[in-house]
């Protein structure tokens, strides 16, 4: 008797704990099936000499709702989600300086329109477009100089998540905003806090096309060097291409290597020039790159230079660009190389324009790449649409800042501009009609190479601190340098330490359709009433009613038996 | 409130069993051996039927009705009475009686047949954030499927365990027996050809569960009665 007791023991032990090695690996069945999910770009979030700026936080798990900002709402367990076409930028800007609390931020921008070779749009579209390109500028403005403490997105509008928005605002005007008892949609992003990132470094490659040294000369050669910063800075790092800050500057510089290179290939066409093809990298931080390669150059290179030109966003102007210096226009040289430029553009029938600003020493922001290069007395221009300088981190490659709003025939413009006036600077051709890039011959500004660089730019977020170890942008433009020049060299820097960075730039969005508390009791009610009634309907057809009345009778009380 | 709706529909799928069991005279004359040996006839049958679909059957890309198909998966289907056959007629049962022995082999593989269709996918969608009216859906299903199998195997007692039968009734039953026996197949029918979504098709079997469990109700005490 007592063995099979322990015999049966030992079984139910064995089969409980069997159970629960089931039960744990069962729940350990981690599921995400959710009816939608987006990807969506993180705002940046980064620190300005200690003072923090932009979203700190990455992970979301909050109700969706739409009530854009409307006072007297409780919004700190929602998220707003805003289609960006039709934002309210004051209200926006008063609910940030108001510090309202928010379960986090979602914006939804236009998809990507196909434009290409559609340059006679409509004019109400142009205006449409051209407007929510302000508010889209606007509100990134407000963004990174915001500090926001909750998670900002940024995701692509297509047709599931207008369905949803729909259902949401249906939502939110029958009743009160979405909680967890009234149902709604539930919008989670499931990362980890975000960290900072280790000194962020910034690579220099350069470019070197020695010109034509006569054996009995002992002079070091004059130098040119032409310029452009190839990294971005937006609100939303993971979409920051600037397709025109500053994609069009290092389309142009690559194609002005490819031209020189064919000319300097010969001997008998190689000008008595070096050239020097820089393009740096933390250009939107006040030209940090620029500088730090500059003063690693040799001195008697940097000596050797005659001129520097920087470009920097050529890519969608009509009819005027200016050269911005910082020397003053009296000044001879400038004179000089100011009077190229204009002779050339007067035969491609644009108008140039001359821009000075003077230098502050003891200001800290360099407006201009070309700064850099007066505060080492290298004289140095910068060609670019833009008349005014943009302020600290404006301008340098943002949302609004995509490969539609690109005009390829003003990049191929300033390439020629450029291209033409070294020729004649390099040979000596001042003043003389002589058109050596023209179209149709072998030295033809080539368009398609331009294109090409462009879009690929334009599909290729460039904020330097996201850069990985050995990235192959990089190496691919040093790879494309290495084609047209001699002598090719990268000089690694690390960015100054007033700027940090924290990582996290891409994510994805769950959006899941959940049913109210109050719906699973009802539902609960629901079956056990029909539990219930089954219950009693069987017994009474089975049994008979008075079973189930039995049932609830107390059973007779045993003292009568035992007496 | 996620394990919540698992546990709602947890108790729908799987409650009307438990229910049965324990409102009818089953629970008095403690019929669950019976049950618990149907079920594993099931399991066995089941592993039967698997074998056979995978060698016999094509998987079509497209989701339309292929009546060659269609009729292999009814052939295969049969194997389920012939093992309700096996489990009725074979398995030694203790001395219940006609009425419950039915009942109770009904019971155990309709509950079987719950459990391993619809207990993984419970498990693994009802516990998300994200609600759908499936998991509801087939927690009715599976209370009309407990009322098929239930007719189907009094239509299988009074065939094949019930000597005497009134001669009229005897093609109602078997012509009964067969329309259960190819309910799956024409539940496919309906999903596929005609289109119909999932809660118009549980409708459909709610209806029709109600209306052959009279069928069989009227039958089965048809033939209770002595013959005279």
């Amino acid at each position: 008797m007592a063995t099979r007791k322990a015999r049966q023991g030992e079984m139910l032990e064995s089969v409980y704990s069997v159970l629960a090695m089931v039960f744990v690996l069962v729940a350990c069945v981690e599921l995400c099936d959710a009816a939608t999910v987006l990807d969506v770009y993180r705002l940046i979030q980064y620190d300005l000499a200690g003072s923090p700026f932009g979203s700190r936080f990455a992970s979301l798990n909050h109700h969706a709702s739409s009530s854009a900002f409307a006072p007297g709402v409780d919004l700190s367990r929602s998220v707003a989600i805003s289609p960006v076409r039709e934002l309210n930028l004051t209200v926006l800007r008063e609910f940030i300086e108001m510090r309202r609390p928010l379960g986090g931020l979602l914006f939804l921008l236009p998809k990507h329109f196909d434009r290409s070779g559609k340059q006679d749009a409509e004019e109400g579209d142009e205006v449409e477009v051209g407007r929510w390109r302000n508010t889209l500028a606007e509100l990134e403005d407000l963004l990174i100089h915001a500090s926001l403490p909750y998670p900002v997105y940024f995701a692509f509008e297509n047709d599931k998540v207008a369905e949803i928005l729909v259902d949401v605002r249906k939502n939110d005007a029958s009743s009160q905003p979405a909680t967890a008892t009234t149902g709604g949609f539930k919008l989670l992003v499931s990362t980890s806090e975000p960290k900072k990132l280790a000194s962020t470094s910034i690579t220099n490659i350069q470019g070197w096309l020695p010109g034509f040294k006569a054996d009995d000369d002992v002079n070091q050669l004059p130098t040119i060097a032409i310029v452009a910063s190839y990294d971005t800075f937006g609100a939303a790092p993971a979409l920051a291409v600037g397709s025109d800050s500053n994609g069009s500057g290092v389309a142009a510089l690559l194609e002005l290597a490819r031209l020189f290179s064919r000319l300097y290939s010969n001997s008998k066409t190689r000008g008595r020039f070096n050239l020097l093809f820089g393009l740096t990298s933390g250009g939107p931080y006040n030209y940090d790159g620029t500088s730090k390669w500059l003063r690693s150059l040799d001195q008697r290179l940097r000596e050797s230079i005659d001129y520097a030109v920087c470009l920097n966003s050529i890519g969608s102007w009509k009819n005027e660009l200016w050269i911005h210096v910082s020397k003053p226009p009296e000044n001879a040289y400038v004179r000089q190389v100011f009077e190229g430029f204009s002779d050339v553009a007067k035969e491609l029938g644009v108008k140039v324009g001359l821009k000075h600003k003077k230098i502050n020493i003891s200001n800290p922001r360099v407006a201009w790449e070309h700064e850099q290069f007066s505060r080492l007395r290298v004289t140095a221009v910068t060609v670019s649409e833009l008349s005014v300088a943009p302020e600290l981190l404006q301008n340098s490659g943002g949302l609004d800042d995509s490969r539609e709003f690109l005009s390829e025939s003003s990049v191929i413009k300033s390439v020629k501009l450029v291209a033409e006036t070294l020729a004649r600077h390099i040979y000596g051709h001042q003043g003389k009609n002589i058109e050596i890039f023209a179209d149709g011959s072998s030295l033809a500004v080539n368009p398609s190479y331009i294109s090409a660089w462009l879009d690929f730019l334009s599909q290729t977020p460039r904020v330097a601190p996201f850069f990985v170890k050995n990235d192959p942008f990089i190496a691919s433009l040093k790879k494309e340098l290495a084609e047209h020049t001699v002598e090719v060299n990268v000089h690694q820097d690390v960015l100054d330490g007033t700027y940090t960075f924290y990582d996290s730039t891409k994510a994805q969005l769950n959006i899941y359709q959940v049913a109210s508390v109050a719906f699973d009791l009802l539902l609960l009610l629901v079956v056990g009433s029909y539990l219930i009634l089954l219950f009693s309907f069987l017994f009474i057809t089975t049994r008979g009613l008075d079973d189930l009345i039995g049932l609830f009778r107390r059973p007779p009380s045993r003292k009568v038996k035992t007496a | 409130m996620t394990v919540f709706h698992f546990f709602n529909c947890a108790i729908l799928t799987f409650g009307p069993h438990a229910v049965y069991y324990s409102a009818t005279p089953l629970s008095e004359y403690d019929t669950l051996g019976t049950s618990i040996k149907a079920a594993l006839v099931y399991l066995g049958t089941a592993l039967v039927k698997l074998v056979c679909l995978a060698t016999f059957l094509q998987v079509s890309e497209n989701d339309s009705f292929d009546p060659y198909q269609e009729l292999l998966k009814a052939l295969i289907g049969f194997i389920d009475v012939a093992g309700l056959y096996f489990a009725l007629t074979q398995l030694t049962h203790r001395n219940i009686s006609q009425n419950n022995k039915f009942q109770a082999v009904g019971l155990g593989w309709a509950f079987a047949d719950s459990v391993l269709h619809r207990l993984a996918p419970l498990w693994v969608g009802a516990r998300g954030l994200e609600f759908t009216w499936e998991y509801v859906l087939q927690g009715l299903e599976s209370n009309a499927n407990l009322v098929f199998t239930v007719s189907l195997a009094a239509m299988g007692s009074l065939m094949w365990l019930r000597k005497s039968k009134p001669r009229a009734l005897i093609p109602l039953i078997y012509v009964c027996a067969g329309i259960l026996a190819t309910m799956p197949s024409i539940t496919s029918y309906l999903r596929r050809s005609l289109g119909w979504r999932l809660p118009e098709v549980v409708g459909f079997e709610l209806s029709a569960s109600l209306v052959m469990a009279i069928i069989s109700w009227q039958l089965f005490s048809a033939c209770q009665r002595p013959l005279v």
